[in-house]
């Protein structure tokens, strides 16, 4: 792990010049962006721009073809396993279906942190996975399977197992995506609380945009491989450039077109009716 | 015809791919095995699922394989006026060749199908990878503990398939078909070697559990995140499991038998 200053770094996140491809396709295309610790940063960006590749960059399962993920200063990824897995564990991510183990309980979710990383009593481990729950309105679901909890509370009990071993940063990929508007409050509330009362710094990818304002301290937004646009939710409102006009306001058409690119329909017409 | 090479090569690099895949995966397993004896209550939940639960079938399959040995061997023997190595003859079948063959192809079907798809869904509902975030080794943690649970099981699944065979070999013989129940006993005892007949057979269930374990939990832990690439992974693992299990039972009988 490359240390680049000795100074902790104002930005708890930097991502320098990333260039990525799958296949022959650039993912990102000189990617940079900095996310200041404390704040609630919205990653947004239209449907297969690269929002969750980024999130798996940041967390060390994928290594940028150049540039450099940095997290407090020292680059993620590539690494010994031992030392991005130290890393990890000061990063919680709550996945967008919470990615809870099916074989083990609510209780044993939460506490599985806890067991694989340290030696603490049954009686204290006990304790804070119950405190988790609680701050996670889930207290009482302890002894429930995840198969027996709906999709808001699965992602409650995810957000519980991130935070278990009091993480400096979580990640949440599309924490919005397909539940109830009393969920979504849910899980609102609890990500600006969490991040607020813990002093913790939180990334959100997620393609909502009102939930986006009305949670985060920073947005930025992703198109063509790049951020094209970043800033307060305020200053992106009012941003008039057309890609975060079409985005923010939600249009069909514009510089992210409606039609796949391909043929003229004409042209391909013609070319079928000929064959 | 060009076509046809096309295709075969890309089957080849297909295979070859896959073969590469599996070595690395298997030399990857190997040095997490001596960490994963420390923690035996990983192996005993595994042994409970894909060992304890396979035992109903087990042992289904076993009495079943018996009764029917005794029936269709009772012909021939009667023939020869050698009824009562009726006992002899079926239990050198079951120990050296039907309980590891088919207590190991059972296994394959019913547990190492249902490693590949555990594991090939807990790949496609992010499981996996939640845990790899937690900086807890998925190979370490899932993985290694139903490996060796496999190859602990598999012989101890052959060795009841084959006693509960010589009870349904028994009950046919001396309660049906009148075989004298001292000289069945008898036979068997003169006839079946400890080391030679169940060690070889041991030895046979031994290497089918390594090769059925392995092939469920790589391909149920490369399985692609798609409802189609977890239910691939299930008929892989019994496909190929299978037919390895046939070929190492050739190679092995063919290696053990004297003269040869």
């Amino acid at each position: 792990m490359t240390i680049l200053s000795n100074q902790t770094p104002a930005n708890l996140i930097e991502i320098r010049d990333v260039r990525y491809h799958r296949g022959d396709r650039a993912i990102f295309d000189g990617l940079n962006l900095s996310i200041p610790r404390g704040t609630v940063s919205a990653i947004m960006g239209p449907s297969g721009t690269g929002k969750t590749t980024l999130l798996n960059l940041i967390t060390g399962q994928l290594q940028p073809d150049e540039g450099a993920v940095l997290y407090e200063g020292r680059v993620v990824c590539p690494c010994s396993r031992r030392r991005l897995y130290n890393t990890r564990r000061q990063i919680g991510v709550l996945f967008q279906h919470g990615a809870l183990l099916t074989n083990l309980s609510v209780f044993e979710n939460v506490a599985f942190p806890l067991r694989a990383h340290t030696r603490l009593p049954e009686q204290l481990i006990r304790q804070i996975v119950l405190m988790r729950l609680h701050s996670v309105g889930l207290r009482a679901a302890w002894q429930k399977m995840p198969s027996q909890l709906s999709g808001g509370m699965a992602r409650r009990v995810g957000l519980a197992r991130a935070l278990v071993m009091d993480p400096q940063l979580i990640v949440y990929d599309e924490p919005f995506a397909g539940l109830d508007p009393i969920a979504i409050g849910a899980i609102l509330r609890l990500i600006r609380q969490t991040n607020d009362v813990l002093g913790i710094t939180s990334i959100v990818v997620t393609h909502d945009v009102e939930e986006a304002r009305m949670l985060a301290d920073l947005i930025f937004l992703i198109a063509d491989g790049k951020v094209v646009a970043h800033g307060t939710p305020e200053r992106m409102k009012q941003d008039d450039s057309p890609v975060v006009q079409q985005f923010m306001s939600g249009l069909a058409d514009g510089p992210v077109p409606f039609h796949f690119p391909g043929p003229d329909y004409a042209e391909q017409l013609q070319a079928m009716s000929g064959s | 015809m060009s076509t046809l090479v096309r295709n075969s090569w890309l089957s080849f690099s297909e295979f070859a791919a896959t073969f590469g895949g599996f070595q690395m995966f298997s030399f990857r397993l190997l040095p997490y095995l001596p960490g994963a004896l420390l923690k035996p209550r990983l192996i005993s939940e595994q042994i409970y699922s894909i060992g304890v639960l396979s035992l109903v079938l087990t042992m289904f399959g076993g009495f079943f394989v018996g009764t029917v040995l005794a029936l269709q061997s009772y012909g021939t023997l009667v023939e020869f006026g050698q009824v009562d190595a009726l006992g002899a003859f079926a239990a050198e079948a079951l120990v050296r060749e039907l309980g590891p063959v088919v207590a190991a192809l059972l296994f394959a079907g019913r547990a190492g199908s249902a490693v590949a798809s555990e594991l090939g869904l807990m790949r496609a509902t992010d499981q996996i990878a939640a845990m790899e975030l937690m900086a807890v080794d998925p190979i370490e943690r899932i993985v290694v503990p139903r490996f060796i649970a496999g190859i602990i099981s598999v012989p101890l699944l052959a060795a009841i398939f084959s006693t509960v065979g010589m009870l349904g070999v028994y009950l046919v013989g001396v309660h049906l078909l009148r075989v004298d129940a001292g000289a069945f006993w008898t036979h068997i005892h003169d006839r079946v070697d400890l080391f030679e007949d169940l060690g070889n057979g041991m030895f046979k269930s031994f290497v089918f559990g390594i090769s059925a374990s392995l092939m469920g939990v790589y391909e149920g832990f490369n399985a692609a995140p798609t409802p189609a690439g977890v239910s691939r992974a299930a008929t892989r693992t019994v496909v190929i499991t299978s037919v390895w299990i046939l070929l190492f039972d050739f190679i092995l009988t063919g290696s053990t038998l004297p003269g040869i």
